[in-house]
């Protein structure tokens, strides 16, 4: 009786794996690179990884940056011009190469999109149409698409930009 | 005189076309404006599909689009577990993670829709995710948790959980954004 159930257990199981698909169970932690973003005391808050770069939100001391970290060699990456002391970022998204960040920033009344190039440090913003304030934004890894949740009129658009 | 003339009229037209042409082009994703809802955007990395985050009777829902045709793809597991929130796509979206809910917890979940399998991915020290980014090839993901009162990230390896999705040289300037 109990031989004949085995079978049975064994094929309930296979199909509960099917129809719920797998468990990958705990995840392990990149070790080298977890306690670079824990060393400095900043809280970092929205993530965004490339191929070898992550950007993210980072506050120090009450102020919210936009900050990378080059994730092959370690350390952090100068971003020239991208942070400004009157304006707060909100949203960031990088290309799979690094050279490109798309960011939402908040600076006296206006909500900028802007787009940032690594190759020259220049910052070129994007105006939305028709208009309306910018909340997320998400690059594709060529940097030529973006995606930007839109407030307009009580609602929330998707609003997609060939660069 | 008049050749003066027609030599300016013709670089100012050359200046507005090219000013034209080098202005972004915006679409507006096209969605059910009565009750539109579209949030939480991201693109694959070679920029063809887009996950979302839409409310589905109530239930922040994620939702996958290609953008070449604007079809909605069916997804085989992650029509459950809402409410669901940060969406991100592997390079060809053959993977998309998303946070999700199961019973009275929170955790990430990544469909592979070339399988058609899923993976429910649990944080050491059961940790509850807030947002979530896969890397292009996912290789890795990134978690920002709630620690100690602080905002955290945190980064995860899956080379032995889940195989690549390999950036391919089809996508329009997949070369050049691979190679730097």
């Amino acid at each position: 009786m109990k031989s004949s159930l085995v079978p049975f257990r064994f094929s309930l199981a296979a199909l509960l794996l099917a129809l719920t698909g797998c468990f990958a169970g705990e995840i392990r932690p990149i070790l080298g690179l977890n306690p670079i973003l824990a060393q400095s005391g900043n809280s970092f808050r929205e993530p965004g990884l490339a191929m070898q770069w992550l950007v993210s939100l980072a506050n120090d001391q009450g102020k919210e940056r936009i900050e990378m970290i080059d994730l092959q060699r370690l350390r952090r990456v100068a971003l020239p011009g991208i942070n400004r002391i009157d304006a707060q970022p909100i949203s960031v998204s990088v290309s799979a190469d690094g050279q490109t960040v798309a960011l939402i920033r908040q600076r006296a009344d206006q909500t900028e999109l802007l787009i940032y190039r690594r190759s020259s440090g220049a910052l070129q913003r994007l105006e939305l149409s028709p208009k309306g304030i910018p909340r997320r934004v998400s690059l594709d890894g060529t940097g030529r698409v973006l995606a930007v949740q839109v407030s307009r009129g009580g609602s929330w658009d998707v609003d997609i930009i060939r660069l | 005189m008049s050749f003066k003339n027609n030599l300016t009229k013709i670089i100012y037209g050359i200046t507005l076309l090219g000013l034209w042409s080098c202005s972004p082009r915006i679409d507006r994703l096209p969605g059910d404006f009565s009750a539109r809802s579209q949030k939480d955007p991201a693109l694959s990395g070679n920029g063809q599909k887009l996950a979302l985050i839409v409310d589905q009777n109530g239930r922040p829902t994620v939702q996958l689009r290609d953008l070449r045709n604007g079809q909605i793809l069916q997804l085989r597991h992650l029509s459950r577990y809402q409410p669901h929130s940060s969406p991100s796509l592997s390079w060809n979206a053959r993977y998309l993670a998303v946070i999700a809910q199961q019973g009275n917890r929170r955790l990430a979940i990544i469909e592979d829709l070339l399988t058609g399998r899923s993976y429910q991915m649990t944080i050491p020290g059961a940790r509850v995710p807030v947002r979530l980014s896969l890397s292009p090839d996912a290789s890795k993901l990134a978690f920002q948790l709630a620690q100690k009162g602080k905002w955290r990230i945190e980064l995860f390896d899956l080379t032995n959980k889940i195989d690549l999705d390999q950036p391919t040289l089809t996508s329009p300037g997949a070369s050049s954004a691979i190679n730097q």
